[in-house]
């Protein structure tokens, strides 16, 4: 299936470390090229950071770059030359999808033994190769699973290391880690990456742009619409980045802007309704397992409220939205808009399988989209809760569409919810959620891994919707929801729940009309 | 799940050579099922239920837990044989059930088969991790680096499906659904239900470490080193003598005390 016209090096100079010239690129079954005739080379030492919207091919490209495409991943290419290291190493976004071994130490030595190092000299290496991404050199016979996303991808990285790559590539390493993993990955790879090319696709780059040599910015086709150093590069493109989606820096003072402006000028930030909470909690704990896991003194959410839960993973952060929509078990006082839900912990069998979560009060979005999807079509899955009340059929269509409307998605109701993009597959996940009109809207990090773009278009119908006197309770890492978005922030550490209001200082600030 | 079958105490056994164990385990197996004499049969069952506490890589604790289904087992697996087995001295009969001095005898001897191989299979899975199988297995029978290293990632992978079978369950529930239809109709439901959400990741996730994989230089072919070495040494000598030693312990004991002294169980006419 590939065709590789023979190697032509007159494209590209010595110095060339990584190189296509007039690349053509389609996949079998689309209709449009990903590449026509793209050119693109890389000298020795650069670093290079490539930028495009969603589906532009970024990926794809870094593929190219790195022989992985066609070598391992057969897609039939075209191209007047094409150079690629002979020595490279490669970090994906998921962490969890990269290691084939269950222990750190055997991970490693997959690499070692890939390449024919004798034993002896495995161990040495191993801990050389953790210790230059900034872990611990004797964490050799640890199980993968035990460390946190963010270790998992320096994992990735010391073994890329122990692969003495001439070029490194990266394809959105840090989009799924939360703020603290990122940023100790990407010390460790400015650590590793010295003296060597580096290729990075990224969404997230903020902490990034200042340290690339160069910014490949690709249109929407999978053409280079610019080319060059990034302050350059975000000042001649701001419009175009902010449209793609990326997440460059200021990203979120625009959004606010925006936001503001939309709202008239000045917009107050909106006060919640005090007088008949929604939801509230006394001396409630969450179980797993018969284990508390997560546990509140005292907790309320009112209409209007739009609360960011925060704390570092595996805090309790989900088991308090689990426990609240009744998937896991608790103890302890929760009333629900008036309405005390029965204890389940401690209660018999019997009692228990009579109780099914509140969903025609609660809304419950899942960190992944498609785990919720049940119906055929995205129509029929928009509709699906709206049907299940028994609401005529034709007003429960015309719902369902008028929902669709609303989150951007009419022209694809036939569409199965699987081949969806991952933010229209995100849109539909909440369309579905909410077409109950439930007062309370539970999301358990909605904006994860997502590009800009997506994730202001999430806040943006979160924001609507507690305009209209829902309530949100949103799970995220986001710094500037919790700062500037949230009425209310709940604290999650170590399984305790504390609330604490917004920083004020941020309120204060925004009632000013800054 | 897979923690719960990591060995945890050190024995002669689970320092012995994976690929040797797995072809002593073979031989002992093969040497049960052809076991005819009840009594043989009886002492194997329990000689191997010694071992298993005294070499095997659980903790006295655990593997009592393990062993408690045994009875279950012997009783399931005896009572078809004596209730239904052909013999000519009739002990009690009613309706189909029919028990006759024959096939009582071959029904016992059948459980403690029985008995004798989920021991045999407990011994060797509970001092052996699947990592050093598998690598015995590259170094000693020659297994294709492909195959050892995709099953090894499988395993990684098990997990995680189970983690999305309890998502998914939760998104179900709480979207409303409830599975209509008993027997068959309702398995149809569950696996339209399941299937497709749980393959497709996991068909995306198997491809991604695939890529992950040979992206690591990882061809399937060439030469390679191992990071476990795969050697003979003298604990291997001890493993050989010591299931050699079982089951002859076995016949001799049959042979000197028999309970039963039924040679052969099988039906004459």
């Amino acid at each position: 299936m590939t065709m590789i016209e023979p190697l032509d090096l007159e494209p590209f100079g010595p110095e060339t470390v990584a190189g296509v010239s007039k690349l053509r690129l389609k996949f079998p079954g689309e209709p449009s090229f990903v590449f026509k005739d793209l050119s693109l080379s890389v000298r020795r030492g650069e670093k290079v950071l490539l930028l495009g919207p969603s589906g532009c091919g970024k990926s794809t490209l870094l593929q190219v770059l790195g022989g992985l495409i066609p070598q391992v991943i057969e897609v039939p290419i075209k191209a007047e030359g094409i150079v690629a290291p002979d020595s490279r190493g490669y970090v994906f976004q998921d962490p969890d999808t990269q290691f084939c071994m269950p222990y750190v130490d055997e991970e490693l030595a997959f690499v070692l033994e890939n390449r024919g190092i004798p034993r002896e000299r495995m161990v040495p290496e191993m801990r050389r190769a953790l210790e230059a991404v900034g872990l611990r050199p004797d964490l050799l016979h640890v199980p993968v699973d035990s460390l946190s996303q963010g270790m998992k991808q320096r994992l990735a990285l010391a073994s890329v290391l122990l692969l003495e790559p001439e070029v490194i590539f990266l394809d959105e390493p840090s989009a799924l880690l939360d703020p603290e993993g990122r940023k100790q990955m990407w010390e460790s790879v400015w650590k590793a990456a010295e003296g060597r090319t580096l290729i990075v696709v990224e969404h997230r780059i903020e902490e990034i742009a200042d340290r690339m040599d160069r910014i490949v910015l690709l249109a929407p086709d999978g053409s280079i619409l610019g080319d060059g150093p990034p302050a350059w590069v975000f000042g001649a493109f701001r419009r175009e980045l902010q449209q793609y989606g990326i997440w460059y820096p200021g990203v979120w003072a625009d959004f606010f802007k925006v936001l503001d402006l939309r709202r008239g000028g000045a917009a107050k930030p909106l006060e919640p309704d005090a007088s008949a909470p929604l939801l509230t909690l006394r001396r409630f704990s969450g179980f797993r397992a018969g284990r508390p896991v997560v546990r509140a003194d005292e907790a309320r959410v009112d209409p209007g409220d739009f609360i960011a839960v925060v704390g570092p993973n595996g805090a309790g952060k989900s088991s308090l939205l689990l426990s609240l929509m009744s998937l896991l078990r608790f103890r302890g006082e929760y009333r629900l808009c008036g309405e005390a839900m029965p204890e389940t912990e401690g209660a018999s069998r019997r009692a228990r399988r009579a109780i099914r979560p509140p969903t025609d009060r609660i809304g419950y979005v899942f960190q992944n989209p498609e785990f919720q999807f049940v119906a055929e079509s995205v129509l029929g899955e928009a509709g699906f809760s709206a049907k299940a009340k028994q609401a005529g059929k034709a007003e429960a269509e015309a719902k369902a569409r008028r929902l669709l409307r609303f989150f951007h998605l009419e022209g694809l109701e036939r569409r199965h919810p699987y081949q969806l993009s991952t933010g229209q597959k995100r849109r539909l996940s909440m369309a579905a959620a909410v077409v109950g009109e439930q007062p309370v809207l539970l999301l358990d990090e909605p904006t994860f891994g997502q590009d800009a773009r997506n994730t202001f278009a999430i806040l943006e119908y979160c924001l609507e919707m507690q305009e209209k006197g829902a309530a949100i309770v949103m799970v995220t890492h986001e710094e500037n929801i919790a700062r500037r978005v949230a009425t209310k922030v709940w604290e999650v550490l170590d399984g305790a729940v504390t609330e604490r209001p917004a920083i004020e200082a941020d309120l204060a600030e925004r009632r000013a009309g800054t | 799940m897979i923690e719960l079958l990591k060995p945890t105490r050190q024995t002669v056994l689970l320092r012995t050579n994976p690929a040797i164990k797995l072809v002593l385990f073979v031989a002992l197996c093969l040497v049960t099922v052809l076991t005819r004499n009840i009594d043989f049969a009886a002492y194997q069952a329990l000689t191997y239920t010694v071992l298993l506490f005294a070499f095997g890589g659980f903790p006295v604790r655990k593997t009592l837990l393990l062993v408690l289904p045994f009875g279950f087992l012997f009783v399931s697996s005896s009572m078809t044989m004596i209730l239904f087995g052909k013999g000519d001295t009739l002990w009690w009969q009613w309706g189909l059930f029919r028990i006759s001095e024959e096939s009582f005898y071959r029904g016992l001897h059948l459980g403690f088969r029985s008995i004798a191989f989920a021991a045999e299979g407990l011994l060797f899975v509970s001092t052996t991790p699947s990592v050093k199988l598998f690598y015995a297995l590259m170094q000693n029978f020659r297994l294709a680096p492909r195959f050892a290293y995709s099953f090894m990632a499988s395993i990684r992978l098990l997990p995680m499906v189970w983690e999305e079978f309890l998502i998914r369950r939760q998104a179900l529930q709480v979207r409303g659904i409830t599975v209509r239809g008993k027997g068959l109709r309702g398995m149809a439901e569950h696996v339209r239900l399941y299937a497709v959400p749980l393959l497709s990741q996991s068909i995306r996730r198997a491809h991604r470490v695939a890529v992950a994989m040979e992206a690591k230089q990882f061809d399937g072919g060439g030469k390679r080193t191992y990071y476990y070495p795969s050697n003979v040494s003298w604990t291997d000598a001890a493993a050989v003598l010591l299931l050699a030693l079982a089951p002859c312990a076995a016949y001799a004991a049959a042979v000197v005390f028999p309970w039963f002294g039924i040679a052969d169980v099988r039906y004459h006419s």
